[in-house]
């Protein structure tokens, strides 16, 4: 597990550059996916601390990958947000995953919100 | 039933409605007969049986030959003619009445009256025109009577005979026109029910159809709502984001100049993003997709939350912006926080746009008269208020009250609507109250749940 480390799963290329500066904001090293296929590849090596995950995503959908997450003990401490603009999605996956924000989400609440599971802060909320 | 069954043996079936006619009545009159034949026939035999002396069986001839004529004439009428039986029943009655008394009587006594009897019944039974000739064979028949008596035949009577045929055939003539044209109506009526009823049966089809395309035509204008506004969010997020990073600093120092440029493009992109979120909302209410999530809560919130969202507004337009939570209010309250959240923004946003000078008044209690069940949030201003035509569009979609204000107050005239829907989504209820150049109060009176009631519902 790598504390520092926060992990965007965004297609949107705009999206993903604003999620990756609030996370930096908050004292986090980032790493910006763009496709579910390449998501899965790069979880087989690296724990993040916290993924941003969009659900409709190239190749292998955020719904898949949450799951995958939700049923590997490796990722027990890593904290999954989700990023969806559907709200009816949001409604389903609220259980599922740590946290649902809807999109549009500001940057100044993703970089807050990060802030509190910063390592310095607090790693075990 | 009985009466059914009398029907039954009086009616004859014919095509022909006037020959139905005249050959039941024909039957009614042969049964009456019948039927009073045989209650004299009673009446003798129980008048012989107390009397003995009285010695009547000389009439019972008589009366067997006229019951079996009758019923033969019944039978004749029922099965084979009408014509048959209407003239056999006339020819009859004219020999009963020309044999019922003293042939001077007959002549010109006491029962030359009963001649008339034949004559009327003749124009009912058979046509109207068969009178004269029923008047006709009773001068022929009261003529040898006449003479065997040694009088001579009376001319007058005679006369007297047709005009009484006269009449008898104007009558009989006028009730078959009469009911001719009543047939003729109700061909007529009928026609036009089935007329009616084909174009009843048009219009439903033309109208389900359109029902149907009208639904279709919901359908696809949530789901493209609905579509749209994701395809919306998207690039307002990535603005906000931008704008809002670029505020911070993230990108370096900026100029003052630049620095406004930026809360301007925030500011409007915020407004955008309300409309957007407002269409969505509406879209998703409609297709019946919006769900609620109610937990626990402290009515305090409510009115933090208010505060801070639109508190400054409030404060930029210089009015007063009060609320107040009463103490007999239950705590926690129960419901979706968020949901009513936005129904109190909306509510009072609507009041802050509307009112230039004065107050917002927002109250939080118990609701009055249902003290037991419900509580309400109330919404007043001291605004312009609604007039009374207009109370009813407020709550309607992309309505607004006055055109003329859509300039100068901005929005898409959703903010009500999702109000109300969201209120009725809640099992509650929305009321206004208002008065011209005073205000208006929006009182939303919704129940008080407890938790375990909508558990399932929780998340």
């Amino acid at each position: 597990m790598n504390e520092q480390f926060a992990m965007i799963i965004e297609d949107n290329e705009d999206l993903a550059i604003i999620f990756a500066e609030a996370l930096q904001a908050a004292g986090f090293e980032t790493d910006i996916i763009q496709d579910g296929e390449t998501a899965v590849a790069q979880l087989e090596t690296s724990i993040p601390r916290i993924i941003i995950l969009d659900l409709h995503l190239p190749h292998v959908s955020g719904e898949e990958i949450l799951k995958g997450i939700r049923s590997d003990q490796r990722f027990d401490d890593t904290r999954v947000i989700i990023a969806t603009a559907d709200p009816r999605m949001a409604d389903m996956l609220k259980d599922e995953a740590d946290l649902v924000l809807l999109k549009p989400i500001s940057f100044g609440q993703l970089r807050d919100l990060a802030a509190r599971l910063a390592p310095k802060t607090g790693a075990n909320p | 039933m009985n009466h059914l069954m009398l029907n039954r043996w009086l009616d004859v079936p014919s095509t022909d409605p006037d020959d139905a006619r005249r050959r039941k009545l024909l039957n009614i009159l042969l049964v009456g007969i019948a039927g009073s034949i045989l209650l004299t026939l009673a009446a003798i035999i129980v008048a012989n049986t107390l009397l003995p002396a009285l010695e009547l069986p000389g009439l019972y001839p008589g009366i067997a030959a006229s019951l079996v004529g009758l019923a033969i004439i019944y039978l004749i009428n029922r099965y084979w003619s009408g014509w048959v039986a209407g003239t056999l029943f006339s020819l009859l009655l004219i020999v009963v009445v020309a044999f019922s008394d003293e042939p001077r009587q007959v002549v010109e006594g006491r029962s030359v009256f009963l001649f008339t009897i034949p004559i009327l019944m003749a124009s009912a039974v058979l046509r109207p025109w068969t009178s004269f000739v029923a008047a006709g064979i009773s001068a022929l028949i009261v003529t040898p009577i006449a003479l065997s008596v040694d009088i001579i035949p009376p001319l007058p009577t005679m006369l007297g005979f047709f005009a009484f045929a006269f009449v008898a055939w104007l009558s009989a003539r006028s009730l078959e026109s009469a009911l001719q044209d009543l047939r003729a109506l109700n061909r007529e009526l009928d026609q036009r029910v089935e007329e009616r009823t084909r174009e009843l049966r048009r219009a439903n089809r033309q109208l389900a159809r359109a029902n149907e395309r009208l639904l279709e035509l919901d359908r696809l204008k949530s789901r493209f709502v609905s579509m749209v506004s994701h395809e919306l969010r998207t690039p307002l997020g990535a603005i906000q984001g931008f704008t809002e990073m670029l505020r911070a600093g993230i990108y370096g120092s900026l100029a003052n100049k630049q620095e406004d440029a930026l809360r301007r493009i925030e500011r409007n992109t915020k407004k955008l993003l309300n409309i957007v979120n407002d269409l969505l909302d509406q879209a998703r209410i409609e297709a019946g997709e919006l769900s609620l999530h109610p937990a626990p809560f402290p009515p305090e919130v409510l009115v933090e939350d208010l505060r801070s969202t639109v508190g400054v507004l409030a404060e930029k337009k210089g009015l007063d912006l009060t609320a107040e939570v009463d103490d007999d209010v239950p705590r926690p309250l129960y419901g979706d926080q968020e949901r009513l959240h936005q129904v109190l923004v909306n509510l009072t946003n609507n009041a802050i746009k509307f009112t230039d000078e004065g107050g917002i008044h927002v109250h939080i209690g118990r609701a009055d008269g249902d003290h037991s069940s419900h509580w309400a949030m109330e919404v007043s201003d001291t605004g312009p208020g609604i007039a009374e035509e207009d109370r009813e569009h407020v709550f309607t979609a992309f309505r607004r009250v006055d055109d003329s204000m859509t300039r100068e107050h901005t929005g898409v005239g959703l903010g009500l609507s999702i109000v109300k829907q969201l209120v009725e989504l809640m099992d509650g209820d929305i009321t206004l109250e208002s008065e011209l150049g005073r205000g208006s109060t929006f009182t939303v009176v919704l129940p008080l749940q407890q938790q375990n009631d909508k558990g399932e519902n929780d998340e």
